[in-house]
């Protein structure tokens, strides 16, 4: 018996949201609640429900007034509003189990209309009413017609399909199957699954339908209109009611729902990935998991994806992948996006969900890939950025020269006539990119260090060199984008900080990820870092500068144990010292004159800008960035020194108090680049 | 949406006396992309993998890199008398109505065998769907029937795979018993001549038929589509043509005018101008054919026609008709081409006049499915 104290206030109001006076009453003051609660009493609606609730077996109907006049309330509400889910399990209890009478049984069926939506315990119920055995045929054909009309009304169906074979056997066996329409909607399923359908069933009778629910369905329709917007149904309901070039459009961005395909060999034990509930089940029944009707299905549960993951099959993977082709060149190349937010937040969830999938799998599907590299040609930089951009980063490693032509060209394009924002966003996917390179290259490449087997299962190989060409093309097209962006953009710090995020990828390649590869950054990213005026950035180069160091003295420690070794350019390390020595020079040695290098500044230019001892301006002390710091410094040293004399920290323990007060800055970078290249490294 | 406020205007013009005076240009010989096609030496996790040559066509093929190429020429339409190869009932089913294109992606597990036991389940479906849900309307239309059939000998490769045609057919409720069921809706799925790489780039499970027509309700054609996408894993979007192929189908069907009278060559123009124009013009089938043979004589070697010929083609048309009237047809959008052998519209719908050239326009379309799929 359904628990009655539940009803409180359900259907109190007549114009109320079922849900929303539930909610607040349990919000309110007690007394409110108290108040309220009494008004629910006295609804008489809810007697009503009570009263029938409570009718017990062997009850006399006939002449039972009080029954009678709390059955015309029940129904004058359920013709016109419809019943709440809680009504409709209580009345179907009371009716099926016959206490009121089999008269009372139909009569409370025909009025059992749903305001929104049916427990699918209450279906439940009633079979297992149908199997004692009690009711008469007429009773038992209408509670059947009746679960055919609300069928899609049911909240939830899992418990009702495990007790399909027991309605199977009912119908066909107890002759409730001899009902024309049940011969009909028989013959219709014995179509999908021949298995559950034993009946013979005569040619003739399968011509079709007729409408025997009508006067239900004209109650429900009439109901649903009036409750719209709150009754909450099954979506294949509403589905006409859509206006059809919308229906159309969103139509490329729906994943498709999990189901099996038609042909599934229903005599062979297959689990049904739609029947998943767990990781465990998964696991337990790997071995005869059945792929569903359409891959793009597995896009929307995880544990679909858990098993795409081990899925072997090509053809499947050529499914999915001429599914999401097909969607992302309808939705994005052949229908022009009309920019309605509605439809821009549906291709958002979409794109969300494809790349949630590939960082699930940690990998770019293939038709996303093409896709990208076509919608490049067309993208206006606006358009779902960070959705595009995230997908761009999964693109896999492949040949330089495409990488060129398909991803670096069109980029290039929209980078350079975009705002420094994009340029920014354009920067951290192209790092993101490297670190996805690089780890799959660490992860996969084999012990010789030469071939990297691409897949264990395929032949397919890319050589080191080619990989290597690959990386080259990418650091060097971000090195042409940072150092361009940043002249164009005066040195935006974002930028700047954009660009030496993407060098900390590029200066370890060597450690972290065994790649004989160093690249050094260009200059015009070099200098502005060198020369910023905000810590941060300063900060970052020392530490980049101080991996490099810690890449080439490994690379060169390698050299000289074994002779075969992946060589690193002369040049490299040309650059390397270089750049340390403009770095060392400038701050620390107050010394600006780089010898040999391309960085050679007229003296005499630099004095028509007036400044006193100019080969100072970018040490320690009066570097833009850290000065500061050393004000700071110097006024807690000399409180009471009116005149700032910046000069004498350089004297004595001062300085190396100075050192240690700008590493407990927090300044790790300055710290590991100063100890490493002053000697005073503790390792 | 308001209706279009249209001029329309016809022009039928006889070139009879006219003089047309043409610049020739050197027709070298077609310009032939070699087809590329190289391993991609890279990871796949048995995801597909492609590259392109920008901004050729190219799709997934595992492990393989193909480029579909646009064909700058091709065959001249010949004739052949196409019910010694294929069942005339079917051919003639084929020939009366006007098709709406669309493409479709692979069919996976699509089998030719099973064809009985598709009838059944299309029908089952349609039934289904029709009786789904209490708010949608039941009761009008009874039964369907679904029937498919091979129609053998369209394919003209071996690579092709034949041609599937679907009937639909209902009878109404009230109707008397002794009332035949009526064809509410038909269509097809065909490949003829399909690219030959690719069709052989994909797996076996797989059948390609890209081009889908279809004649009927859209709400049957919309149940046909989601029917095929759950039983066969597959997509389905429409295909529109280009003013390209229209040109293409413009000239090859003005060809055969020496051995299958054209009677007409209509070509329906709109134009950008305010309001809008439309222009209907019609040749004479003989001065068409004129034109087309002092651009591509008949007696030519290789019997191969080139792009630029067809361009000539479509220009002295133009020309001749700003001569007249002083309006740059090259300004508009060429809309509809027709002749007795066929028409076909810019919107992607079809009609085929004669069964004997079939296969050149099937040819032509079942390219336009490929290359709208990769596009």
């Amino acid at each position: 018996m359904a628990d009655l104290s539940n009803l409180t206030g359900l259907v109190s109001e007549p114009s109320g949201e079922i849900d929303s006076s539930v909610s607040s009453a349990s919000n309110r003051s007690l007394r409110l609640a108290e108040k309220e609660k009494r008004k629910a009493e006295a609804d008489p609606f809810r007697l009503a429900v009570k009263y029938l609730s409570q009718v017990e077996a062997g009850t006399v109907v006939r002449g039972n007034d009080e029954l009678e006049r709390n059955l015309v309330v029940v129904e004058t509400v359920a013709l016109s509003k419809g019943l709440p889910p809680e009504v409709i399990t209580v009345l179907l209890d009371m009716a099926l189990s016959l206490n009121a009478g089999t008269a009372n049984c139909t009569r409370v069926l025909k009025f059992l209309i749903p305001a929104t939506v049916v427990p699918q315990e209450a279906i439940v119920k009633g079979v297992s009413w149908l199997c004692v055995g009690k009711m008469p045929m007429n009773a038992q054909v209408l509670f059947v017609r009746w679960v055919l009309t609300v069928f899609d009304l049911i909240d939830c169906k899992d418990n009702l399909r495990s007790i399909y074979g027991f309605i199977f056997s009912f119908v066909m066996e107890e002759n409730l199957g001899r009902q024309p329409f049940l011969t009909q909607l028989l013959a219709l399923y014995k179509v999908f699954r021949p298995d559950l359908v034993t009946l013979s069933l005569p040619s003739r009778a399968r011509t079709g339908f007729k409408n025997h629910n009508s006067t239900w369905k004209v109650a429900l329709s009439a109901v649903q209109r009036k409750n719209k917007g709150a009754v909450l149904i099954d979506q294949s309901l509403d589905v006409k009611e859509k206006p059809s070039s919308r229906k159309r459009k969103l139509h490329h961005l729906a994943i498709p729902p999990l189901s099996s395909a038609f042909d599934s060999n229903s005599s062979k034990k297959v689990f049904r990935l739609q029947e998943l509930q767990s990781f465990k089940e998964l696991l337990e029944n790997i071995h005869n998991i059945e792929l569903p009707a359409q891959m793009g299905s597995l896009l929307g549960s995880s544990l679909a994806l858990h098993y795409l993951d081990c899925v072997q099959d090509e053809s499947a993977f050529l499914r999915l992948n001429f599914w999401l082709g097909h969607s992302l060149q309808e939705e994005f190349l052949l229908c022009p996006v009309d920019g309605s937010s509605d439809n821009t937040s549906e291709a958002c969830r979409f794109l969300s969900t494809v790349l949630f999938s590939q960082q699930f799998l940690q990998e770019g599907f293939s038709s996303t890939e093409s896709f990208l590299y076509k919608f490049l040609r067309v993208w206006d930089g606006s358009l779902l950025r960070p959705q595009i951009l995230d997908l761009l980063s999964d693109i896999p490693l492949m040949p330089s020269f495409y990488v060129h032509k398909l991803l670096f060209e069109p980029m290039k394009q929209l980078y350079f006539t975009s705002t420094v924002f994009f340029k920014c966003s354009v920067i951290e996917c192209l790092n993101s990119m490297l670190v996805k390179w690089l780890t799959w290259h660490s992860v996969s490449a084999s012990d010789g260090g030469l071939d990297i087997s691409l897949n264990s299962n395929s032949t397919m190989t890319m050589t080191l060199s080619g990989f290597m060409d690959s990386v080259m093309e990418l650091v060097h097209f971000v090195g042409l984008l940072s150092s361009e962006g940043l002249r164009l953009e005066n040195c935006h710090i974002l930028l700047l900080n954009q660009s030496l995020a993407f060098y900390e990828t590029v200066c370890d390649m060597f450690v972290k990820y065994s790649l004989p590869l160093i690249i050094m950054p260009p200059a015009g990213v070099f200098y502005p870092a060198l020369f910023a005026t905000d810590s941060i950035s300063v900060d970052r180069l020392g530490y980049i500068m101080y991996r490099y160091r810690k890449n080439l003295t490994l690379a060169k420690k390698q050299e000289q144990q074994r002779e075969k070794t992946p060589h690193i350019s002369r040049n490299t390390y040309k650059e390397f010292n270089r750049n340390l020595q403009a770095m060392v020079n400038s701050m620390w040695n107050s010394w600006w004159c780089i010898p040999g290098s391309d960085l050679e500044i007229d003296k005499e230019l630099i004095a028509l800008s007036k400044v006193a001892e100019p080969w100072c301006r970018f040490d320690l002390i009066h570097h833009p960035a850290l000065f500061s710091y050393a004000i700071e410094f110097h006024q807690r040293c000399w409180p009471e020194r009116k005149d700032v004399d910046l000069g004498s920290i350089k004297t004595g323990k001062y300085w190396n108090w100075y050192m240690e007060f700008l590493f407990n800055q927090g300044f790790d970078g300055l710290k590991n680049f100063i100890q490493t290249n002053t000697g005073t490294a503790p390792h | 949406m308001g209706k279009r406020d249209v001029q329309k205007i016809l022009f039928l013009i006889f070139f009879g006396s006219v003089c047309f005076l043409f610049i020739m240009e050197g027709r070298g010989s077609a310009v032939n992309t070699p087809a590329t096609s190289r391993p991609v030496t890279r990871r796949s996790k048995s995801y597909g993998r492609s590259c392109v040559e920008a901004p050729s066509y190219f799709w997934q093929t595992p492990g393989h890199l193909t480029v579909l190429k646009i064909p700058t020429s091709r065959e001249a339409a010949k004739s052949q008398i196409i019910t010694n190869k294929v069942d005339p009932e079917h051919i003639a089913l084929l020939v009366k109505n006007e098709w709406k294109l669309s493409y479709v992606t692979p069919l996976y597990r699509f089998r030719h065998t099973e064809l009985k036991s598709y009838s059944k389940h299309l029908s089952a479906f349609i039934i289904a769907e029709k009786h789904q849900g209490v708010a949608v309307e039941v009761g009008f239309e009874a039964g369907f029937k679904v029937t498919f059939t091979s129609v053998l000998g369209l394919a003209e490769t071996s690579e092709d795979a034949e041609t599937v045609f679907i009937q639909i057919q209902s009878k109404p409720v009230f109707a008397a018993a002794a009332d035949a069921p009526k064809v509410v809706w038909r269509g097809w799925l065909t490949c003829v001549n399909g690219d030959p790489e690719y069709l052989r780039a994909l797996p076996p499970d797989f059948v390609s038929l890209p081009l889908f027509c279809t004649s009927g309700p859209e709400s049957l054609t919309t149940l046909v589509k989601s029917w095929f996408e759950r039983a066969f894993d597959c997509n389905f979007g429409s295909l529109a043509l280009n003013s390209t192929t229209l040109n293409w189908l413009a000239a090859l069907w003005t060809g055969c005018h020496p051995t299958c009278n054209i009677r007409y060559l209509k070509l329906s123009w709109s134009l950008p101008s305010q309001p809008p124009l439309d222009v209907s013009y019609t040749v004479n089938p003989q001065d068409a054919w004129e034109l087309w043979n002092s651009i591509h004589p008949e007696e030519s070697t290789d019997g191969r026609i080139d792009i630029k010929e067809v361009q000539s083609f479509m220009n002295g048309l133009e020309t001749h008709f700003f001569r007249h009237f002083k309006i740059y047809l090259s300004a508009g959008m060429l809309v509809k081409v027709s002749t007795a052998l066929g028409s076909a519209q810019l919107d992607g719908k079809i009609k085929i006049g004669n069964s004997d050239y079939i296969t050149t326009l099937l040819t032509m379309l079942t390219e336009c499915a490929l290359l709208k799929m990769l596009t």
